[in-house]
């Protein structure tokens, strides 16, 4: 392929994750839970029950609030994965333009003296976001009070960084996702049969800016009994060292599957499921944190 | 082919929608199409109608129409836009995974190819988070689609995965379009089948092909271009369509008839049709699916 044919493939400048987003109603024991992850509470938001975490380059946000996401129902005891936030160069152009191609434009939810963050809808009731000031200004500077007497960057536990999310999607809706991803933000479907990480399954799709990866995962065959939404399942983290980070994460007390086809090992590792829904997963990563 | 891929739909009969959804029910049907203003007309409210349709038990086949959304600009396609949200938003609540999109029939909209497939994928983009596929209709006195391999051209071309066609056999009759075009179409992206037939030979014009939509068509087996509706669902299943077939019969008579009374002759045409069908295709080879 050309420098010419790349060139247009990126049209957002999308540039990685901005921040993800959890809704819970118990915020305390999700802040645990994320602190045992590696994950520091550095702000809280000004008027609103948010908390922002922070690792190394990945900022995660705990929305408590009780109408946590515009136009969406109060946050439940077990935390839901409700918002990516993608750095793009112009937010508002981005905005514009997914609306144009068929995004559903997000309700406003910026108070007095906040920043407007424009998003549209995806997958469920989960939203996403278009940053642009993440360079010499950020975000949190307006809407977040830093924690007093907290190191405002902690650092990475063995180099963990953002590499993907993993999205729930509905019987036969591969194809529909897919179209969505490619048509609104310029993602490229993986060849199949290439996976990262020890789960391997689904229709992986690629940022258009390399940095991280959506995974979507169809019910598994024999699964018409359980109760399988569409939704954000789980977030991945990438690490160079697998083995390292689960040994420094263990000691930490996270505690990670080990049974049947999941086995932590040099390709990935995948944690317990904490308060009723919240897992993470490990997989080598060739990107830069 | 057996009843189970067979429904109904509101507009063929009177009353309430609770009436509706109890007559095509005690007649054997299995699944049934709505129209918007089922749900917007109940008088107990949106949230009463969806309730209904959920307590009936009834599988939804789609939801129908949103209108005249295709090839327009400016101030007017917002507009649409607005329209084809709400239509959307509805037919996610009455748990409808397919929203009938007839071609637009507005002399202020563009006959633009590219101008069309934008729009058909805008609308198939709005669509996919809320689970909804878009089956596309060429209405037979639409402006610039009007005949179904247009409507498929425009389908083929915008290539998204949750568009696809809607072919209605009364708009193939009235425009004499042959059935040698679904030769282009792939069945996998046929999303919707609806089946009427009428009573005269011939439509002149226009205006008369609207009138007799509106007012005289008749299920299947009642009419005189049975032998067509009839080559029409065999070609289907022989090119692999497993989709539904629902009764698109708007009739001045029937909605001043018992329920179920017209819901019997509904039935009466499911046999019909299949004994039409499998009578004949027994001998020919089934179409490999593509």
């Amino acid at each position: 392929m050309t420098v010419l044919e790349h060139e247009p493939a990126n049209p957002l400048g999308m540039d990685g994750i901005e921040f993800i987003e959890y809704a819970t109603s118990q915020p305390q024991a999700l802040g645990t839970v994320l602190q045992t992850m590696g994950f520091m509470p550095v702000a809280r938001h000004r008027s609103r029950e948010v908390m922002l975490y922070r690792q190394g380059g990945m900022n995660l946000i705990v929305n408590a609030h009780p109408d946590a996401l515009p136009g969406l129902v109060a946050p439940t005891s077990t935390p839901e994965l409700k918002a990516v936030a993608l750095r793009v160069r112009d937010a508002a152009y981005a905005w514009r333009r997914a609306q144009e191609l068929g995004a559903w434009e997000m309700p406003t939810r910026a108070s007095a003296m906040e920043l407007n963050i424009p998003g549209i809808h995806g997958a469920a009731d989960t939203l996403i976001y278009f940053v642009d000031r993440y360079t010499d200004f950020s975000i949190y500077d307006v809407d977040f009070v830093p924690l007093p007497g907290v190191a405002p960057r902690p650092p990475a536990l063995a180099g963990l960084h953002y590499f993907g999310v993993v999205q729930t999607i509905g019987p036969d809706r591969t194809a529909d996702w897919v179209d969505f991803y490619r048509t609104l933000l310029d993602f490229s479907v993986l060849p199949s049969g290439q996976y990262f990480g020890i789960l391997p399954k689904g229709t992986l799709l690629e940022s258009p800016c390399h940095k991280f990866y959506l995974q979507l995962i169809e019910p598994p065959p024999g699964s018409e009994d359980i109760v399988w939404t569409e939704g954000l399942l789980r977030i991945g983290l990438g690490a160079p060292d697998v083995l390292a980070a689960t040994r420094a994460l263990k000691s930490r007390g996270v505690v990670f599957v080990d049974r049947g086809p999941v086995q932590t090992s040099e390709k990935g590792a995948l944690t317990q499921v904490y308060l009723g829904g919240v897992t993470f997963e490990l997989v080598v990563s060739h990107l830069q944190p | 082919m057996n009843l189970d891929h067979f429904g109904m739909d509101t507009i063929t009969l009177a009353g309430t929608l609770e009436g509706k959804l109890r007559a095509v029910r005690d007649a054997g049907f299995t699944q049934i199409m709505f129209s918007a203003r089922d749900i917007v007309g109940h008088p107990d409210g949106e949230a009463a109608a969806v309730a209904a349709v959920r307590d009936s038990g009834l599988r939804v086949t789609g939801f129908q129409v949103l209108r005249d959304f295709e090839g327009l600009s400016g101030h007017l396609h917002a507009y649409k836009v607005d329209v084809a949200k709400a239509m959307l938003g509805m037919c996610r609540a009455l748990g409808s995974e397919l929203l009938l999109v007839c071609s637009s029939t507005l002399t202020h909209g563009s006959g633009d190819r590219e101008l069309l497939v934008r729009d058909l994928r805008k609308l198939s983009m709005l669509a996919v988070p809320l689970g909804i596929r878009i089956a596309y209709e060429a209405l037979s006195w639409g402006k610039h689609v009007n005949e179904y391999p247009q409507a498929w051209d425009l389908v083929e071309r915008a290539d998204r995965a949750n568009l696809g066609l809607a072919l209605d056999s009364f708009h193939a009759l009235a425009t004499g379009t042959e059935l040698g075009g679904l030769e282009e179409v792939d069945p996998g992206r046929i999303f919707l089948v609806q089946l009427a037939d009428f009573m005269w030979q011939e439509i002149r014009s226009p205006e008369e092909r609207l009138n007799t939509a509106r007012h005289f068509r008749v299920f299947p087996g009642e009419g005189v271009h049975g032998a067509e509706v009839a080559a029409l669902v065999r070609r289907l299943d022989e090119m692999g369509y497993r989709g539904d077939y629902s009764f698109e019969v708007f009739n001045d008579d029937y909605v001043q008839l018992p329920l179920p009374i017209v819901a019997r002759r509904a039935r009466q045409s499911v046999k019909w049709l299949t004994d039409q069908v499998s009578r004949r295709s027994v001998p020919i080879r089934r179409a490999t699916r593509r």
